[in-house]
Formats: C-alpha cells, sequence, structure tokens
C-alpha cells in the first residue's frame, strides 16, 4: 500500500511500524521505527503522561520525515 | 543423560469402571477425571467429551493438546513448573499413553484457536484425527479475565493429562524406548569427526496470549538457554498459545518433536546432537536483535557447525527467523530453516513476510491460506459459530447444513513447522 500510495498518486508516505527489516523488504520508502508489535505508536508501560509523549515524539518524527527529501531507502531513527 | 519412555499404546477410548488401560482401550471414570477439571475455581461450566478417529465429530475452538504423560521414576514430575514440583526432567522414566490426547476446547479470546475433525478431508492434515480424545469443554465463570481463563485451561490440561497417565500406572506397557546421550562437551568429544548440530525451537512469546512457558518460566522475559533433549521431550517446553492454529506448537508437539527424534537417531552416525535451543520471538525490534544474538553466540561457544530452526506462527516471527538464519551464516555456520508460507490463496505471493540473503536451505511446511471444503459432521463438541473468528475462517465460513469453506490454518497443525503434518512436496 505504501509503495502503491507513492508510485500511483505522488503522495510521500512515511510508514510507522515496528519490525523495520520487514518495512526495508517490501520497499517502504521512509521508516520511522515504532515500538513494540501490540502498541507500535505508544508504550503504554510508560503510564498515560509518558505514553503520549512518546505518541507526539513517533508522529513529529514521521512528520519530519515526510518533509525530507531522500534518494534511497531511510530509517528515521531521531 | 537417560530417558526411557514407557510406551502404553491406545487404540480406543471409552467411559466406565476405574480409569485405565485394558487391551488398547483407555477406558475412563468420567467422574473421577471431571472432578479434577472443577477443581479449577475458574470454570463456571466443565464437561468431558470423547472423540475417536473416524467419527463424523468436529471439535471447535480446540485451544491445547496434550499427550498422558507422568514419570514413573524421576526426578521430578513431567510438567514441572504445573503439574508436581519444580525439579530438572529428562532422566528416569516417564509412562506415555500414546495414541491418546487430552484437548482442551474453550472460546477464550474468540480467535486464533482451532478445530479438529475427527474423518473428511480435514481429517489429513491434523495428528489429533488421528488420536484417541478426551475434549475438556468449559466456560469461564462471569467477569473472569482472559489471561486467568487461559491460564486455568493451560493448567488443567496439564493436570488432567497427568491424571490418565498417573491411574494407568500398571498398564501393560507395549514399547519402551531409550534417549541416552551426554552433554555437549562430552558427546563432542566422543564423534570428533562428525558435523555438531544445535537444534533452536523458536517459540510465540509475545504476551497478550501468544505465551510459550520453560520449566513454568513464561519465556518472553528470558534470554535463549540451552536444554537437553531429553528435557524437551519430557515436558519441559509448555504451550500457552492462543495463536493461530496450523502451525502453533501444541504441548502434545512439543514432546512429540520430529526434529528432537530426528536429530536424536542421527547422533553419534551422521552428527552430534549438541542440544535444544528454546527461543523466543520478541514483539520488539530491539529483543528479535537481542535473541538472535543470542542464539548465533550460543551456537558458536558450543561450538556447532550446523543449525537447524524452526519457526512458531507467521508473519512477525519470519523476521526472528531471518535474523537467526543470517547470524549464524554470517559466523560459518550452516544453517536450514523450517517455515511454512502464507502466500496467498492462490499460492503466488511471498511465502515470508522478511527475507534474508544468507537463507540458502528452507523446508517449507505448506501454505496457511490454501482453502479447503469441509463436509458437516454429525456432532460437534464445543462451539461451532467459533469459525467465524477463527484464522482462516470468517463469518461466511460456516454455512447453514454445517459444511465450511475455510483456510488450512483453522486446522490444528495442519502446516505445523516442526514438520508433523503429511504435507510434503514433489518434483514437478
Amino acid at each position: 500500500m505504501v509503495r502503491e500510495i507513492e508510485n500511483t498518486a505522488g503522495i510521500p508516505v512515511v510508514q510507522i511500524a515496528t519490525i523495520v527489516p520487514i518495512m526495508l523488504t517490501v520497499g517502504a520508502n521512509r521508516i520511522v521505527p515504532g515500538v513494540a508489535i501490540p502498541h507500535p505508536v505508544g508504550d503504554p508501560s510508560r503510564g498515560e503522561e509518558g505514553d503520549k509523549a512518546v505518541r507526539r515524539e513517533l508522529l513529529e518524527r514521521a512528520l519530519r520525515a515526510i518533509q525530507t527529501p531522500i534518494e534511497e531507502q531511510t530509517i528515521f531513527t531521531s | 543423560m537417560r530417558l526411557e519412555l514407557h510406551k502404553v499404546f491406545v487404540k480406543d477410548v471409552s467411559w466406565g469402571g476405574d480409569t485405565r488401560v485394558d487391551g488398547g482401550t483407555l477406558f475412563i471414570n468420567r467422574e473421577e477425571m471431571l472432578a479434577v477439571a472443577k477443581q479449577d475455581a475458574r470454570f463456571a461450566t466443565a464437561s468431558l467429551e470423547l472423540a475417536r478417529p473416524g467419527e463424523s465429530v468436529r471439535i471447535i475452538p480446540v485451544k491445547d493438546v496434550i499427550e498422558p504423560r507422568c514419570k514413573l521414576k524421576g526426578p521430578g514430575e513431567v510438567f514441572p513448573g504445573f503439574v508436581g514440583g519444580m525439579q530438572t526432567v529428562g532422566e528416569g522414566e516417564t509412562l506415555v499413553l500414546d495414541g491418546a490426547a487430552v484437548v482442551t476446547c474453550g472460546p477464550i479470546v474468540a480467535f486464533q484457536e482451532g478445530l479438529i475433525d475427527m474423518s473428511g478431508p480435514a481429517a489429513d492434515y491434523s495428528p489429533f484425527s488421528g488420536t484417541s480424545n478426551v475434549v475438556l469443554v468449559v466456560e469461564p465463570v462471569e467477569g473472569l479475565d482472559q489471561h486467568d481463563y487461559e491460564a486455568a485451561l493451560r493448567e488443567t490440561g496439564l493436570k488432567l493429562g497427568w491424571y490418565l497417565a498417573d491411574r494407568c500406572r500398571e498398564a501393560r506397557v507395549d514399547e519402551v524406548k531409550v534417549y541416552e546421550m551426554g552433554g555437549p562437551v562430552e558427546e563432542s568429544a566422543k564423534y570428533p569427526d562428525l558435523p555438531k548440530i544445535v537444534y533452536f525451537c523458536m517459540s510465540i512469546t509475545q504476551g497478550l496470549l501468544h505465551d510459550t512457558f520453560l520449566y513454568g518460566a513464561d519465556m518472553k522475559h528470558l534470554v535463549p538457554t540451552l536444554i537437553h533433549p531429553n528435557e524437551k521431550m519430557d515436558g519441559a517446553m509448555i504451550s500457552g498459545n492462543c495463536v493461530s492454529s496450523c502451525d502453533k506448537n501444541t504441548t502434545w508437539h512439543h514432546l512429540n518433536d520430529p526434529v528432537v527424534e530426528e536429530l536424536y537417531s542421527r547422533h553419534g552416525k551422521e552428527i552430534v546432537f549438541l542440544g535444544v535451543i528454546p527461543t523466543l520471538e520478541d514483539t520488539r525490534l530491539a529483543g528479535k536483535e537481542r535473541t538472535s544474538w543470542f542464539n548465533a553466540n550460543l551456537a558458536r561457544m558450543l561450538g556447532a557447525d550446523g543449525v537447524v530452526v524452526s519457526e512458531e506462527g507467521y508473519g512477525n516471527p519470519d523476521t526472528d527467523l531471518c535474523m537467526n538464519a543470517a547470524k549464524c551464516e554470517n559466523l560459518g555456520i550452516k544453517t536450514v530453516i523450517i517455515s511454512d508460507e502464507a502466500a496467498g490463496t492462490d499460492g503466488k505471493s511471498q511465502g515470508l513476510a522478511d527475507a534474508a540473503p544468507e537463507i540458502t536451505a528452507f523446508v517449507s511446511a505448506g501454505n496457511v491460506n490454501e482453502m479447503i471444503e469441509l463436509p458437516a459432521m454429525d456432532k460437534v463438541i464445543g462451539f461451532e459459530e467459533s469459525i467465524a473468528n477463527l484464522s482462516g475462517g470468517a463469518e461466511e465460513s460456516l454455512r447453514k447444513d454445517g459444511s465450511m469453506f475455510i483456510e488450512l490454518q483453522a486446522i490444528i497443525g495442519s502446516t505445523n513447522e516442526l514438520g508433523f503434518s503429511r504435507i510434503g512436496a514433489r518434483w514437478v
């Protein structure tokens, strides 16, 4: 889906998911590593406040990634 | 380490009198066995049913299958951490009711359980269509947390497995199989010219009712470790999994692991069998990296020339599989993996979710998405409507007449990744 949106509609896509090697294998271009398979975009073990902070950081990182020009598959770790 | 499996062959099962084996039939005192199940206050209802090979019976949804076993001579007791005390197993004598099985049945998570048909086309795909089954069907007390429900069913299944064997201590033993082997240092010295092989038994350890237990310890909190093959076939590893049923390793599979069996039979002749590494499938990327490094390092420190890796489940564990193979290969340790494939109903999709160029030897256990037509059965044990929620099933799977059109993955053990199935391949 990620590749098709980029190829067909020309809209840049950032994928947040936990298992980076799978994203690399399937051909995602902008990759933000998620937290864990049951909760990729948050961390409930850090309590409500901590979870929200993790969520915000991941989202802001993803938004930065969308705006970053890239030449090859890129993992955004910060 | 020497383990004797004292096998009593069971060809039929029946209610009546004292629990015993007589002339190949397992007779069960229903009230006594049910009383064992009812010791757990977490069940609102509990009942026992029998299902024999060839009968027109469907069991659904199945959680776990346990082979009835107990220790005749210790140390320890089968299923350590759950039955008896906490001691290592794999030595002494163990009584096995070979051909009998305890099947636990009850809707827990409303998905990711499986079915067993005792006859018809699905019977070709599950080893438990060929066993004489005692089925425990339960419903939980109101408001019971799903994790407690899973624990109750898991613990009770093991207790019932032990109960049946314990009552049959006097039965005539049909076969004694001896498994005797030292540790990796001793055996490597004995056969210096043979290639040394270690076995990684990957296990689903992901929480949320996807867990495997080693000596009662929840494996998701462990790092990989080494056990003697005898320990695995004496109940060290227990399934706590509510997961896609085609390729989950039930407790029965762990006890009868064909990879262990085959490596053992070649030990001292073609290879040196160094041991079994029960290993994890973590939910975090860092966990997958840590685990695969531990595995590769353990293999290297043991002096392994080769590794056999079996997977449990599919999807994200495919990454663990790739990492295990790649890290070992990069250390110069030859690796072969055993996995099934989720290749779509037409079989044309990529089989594994991940890939690694280092993987050079892959044994496929079949395509989980293959469709199969199942006729109605005369009797259903459990809850037929569960098929709507099972992996491999859908709301429209169950027709009014009781027949079903489903994916293989809803049949328990159909693409088992220890290779315990009848699926094979031929050159074309």
